[in-house]
């Protein structure tokens, strides 16, 4: 059943991703919809789950959104998702202001983590400035909270109508 | 009771284990993927081919909806503006119907020349219409994927072209959609000339950082002592063999002096790359261009 809702959520975030390129194109790209699945993965599931979510999703943005080089940010989304999969499983991370401050710095190490390696694999990409990160994470963080805060509200009342 | 103190313990070690075994084994699998990524048919690997037939029905079917939406959108506030905007192209219209006359006569003009200098002549090539169902969704990259592949007659690095210009050139084709790498990524490159002075460079991607909203091409070996003023048209050279020539891809929006044999100039691109629905994708290549001239 697990594995059935993160497919749901990939697929979901994967058109919805396609939609906002449409809608709002120089806005969509700094939002990133599999970051949002692969730490709620992380922080329910723990990190096998983040890890196997985040090389699905990240495969996905490769194809369909990425360069030349596919798997760039499926690595990139397997060490993100083991990170807050193990934070998940250390610490108290159930509050909805922890759980923003961690999207907010899985979107950051995201971003870093993917331009060193393609730096690594001397992929040419466009990087971004320091406010470009910050913006990217923020909107992130503040979208995933959103997103997370009405997901468990509505797995809560399906627990206990 | 020892075994039910320390079962949850070992269980978790266990499940650490297992997890670091599973990052070991992505870690190793990602990284041969990436270094091994040989590009099969069409620019494309396999799995990267496998993975596109199951992704773009759903994409499509989220562009046309998105489409559909839109143009019901156009479709109202077009109405309401609709009998003034009628005067003002009819009027346009026969500006333009005169302006036709005169071009076809120039044509007529130029090919008769062409033919009394014993000159390549140059051709219109063949486009084909296709509709933009993705655009990127990640900050570093600039890219389309469009709804025509292989299927259509697209064809691996086709020129694409959309209203004001040179759009850029297809890296991926798969069956039934490809993806266009354009101008402003920062691994395109496009053989160039100064439409006025005939000096030949080359225009590549983005000039600042990713987020800071310019779409400026930087233009590459311009000579320091090359005639370049603001606002000369750029257009393609053909030399690189993929654009053909005389294509216009913008104007020159500032002259720096650079560092060493080089100029530093900024373009300003002809096509708006913000507002892409429709592209025009060349379905054969340019003729080969010819290096030298025959000196008469």
């Amino acid at each position: 059943m697990r594995v059935f809702w993160t497919v749901l959520a990939l697929l979901v975030a994967f058109l919805l991703q396609s939609a906002l390129t449409h809608v709002v194109p120089q806005q969509a790209r700094m939002v990133d919809l599999f970051v949002l699945v692969l730490v709620y993965c992380g922080l329910v599931g723990g990190e096998t789950h983040a890890m196997l979510a985040g090389a699905a999703g990240g495969w996905v943005q490769d194809v369909q959104f990425g360069g030349g080089v596919v798997g760039l940010s499926g690595l990139t989304k397997v060490l993100v998702g083991f990170g807050v999969g193990l934070s998940g499983t250390r610490f108290q991370l159930t509050e909805p202001g922890a759980r923003v401050l961690v999207l907010f710095a899985a979107s950051l190490v995201d971003a870093l983590i993917f331009e060193r390696l393609a730096s690594a694999f001397d992929v040419r990409i466009e990087t971004l400035s320091l406010g470009g990160l910050l913006t990217r994470s923020t909107l992130n963080a503040a979208l995933g909270g959103v997103i997370f805060f009405y997901v468990d509200r509505h797995l809560a009342r399906r627990r206990h109508p | 009771m020892a075994i039910g103190r320390t079962g949850p313990g070992v269980a978790r070690v266990i499940e650490g284990r297992k997890s670091r075994f599973l990052l070991g084994a992505l870690v190793l699998a990602h990284l041969v993927a990436i270094s091994r990524q040989v590009e099969g048919e069409g620019g494309v690997s396999l799995l990267e081919r496998g993975l596109w037939s199951v992704l773009i029905p759903p994409q499509r079917v989220v562009a046309s909806a998105i489409q559909g939406v839109k143009g019901v959108w156009t479709g109202y506030a077009g109405l309401r503006g609709a009998r003034d905007e009628n005067r003002r192209l009819q009027d346009r219209v026969r500006g333009l119907e005169t302006q036709l006359q005169a071009t076809q006569q120039q044509i007529g003009e130029a090919s008769r020349l062409r033919e009394v200098l014993e000159l390549r002549p140059i051709l219109p090539f063949p486009t084909m219409a296709a509709q933009v169902i993705a655009r990127e969704g990640v900050p570093w990259f600039r890219n389309l994927t469009i709804g025509k592949g292989q299927k259509d007659g697209v064809a691996l690095n086709a020129a694409v072209l959309g209203v004001g210009g040179v759009l850029g050139r297809v890296v991926a084709v798969g069956p039934t959609a490809a993806k266009v790498q354009l101008l402003l990524d920062r691994d395109c490159g496009v053989g160039v000339r100064i439409e006025r002075t005939r000096t030949t460079a080359v225009v590549s991607g983005q000039v600042a950082f990713s987020d800071s909203g310019t779409s400026e091409l930087l233009m590459k070996y311009v000579p320091v002592l090359a005639d370049v003023v603001v606002g000369d048209v750029v257009v393609t050279s053909g030399l690189d063999q993929i654009y053909p020539k005389g294509l216009v891809v913008g104007r020159v929006r500032s002259v720096g002096k650079g560092s060493g044999l080089f100029k530093e100039v900024a373009v300003q691109p002809s096509a708006n790359f913000e507002k892409i629905e429709e592209v025009m994708v060349a379905t054969s290549p340019p003729a080969p261009t010819v290096m030298t001239e025959s000196v008469r």
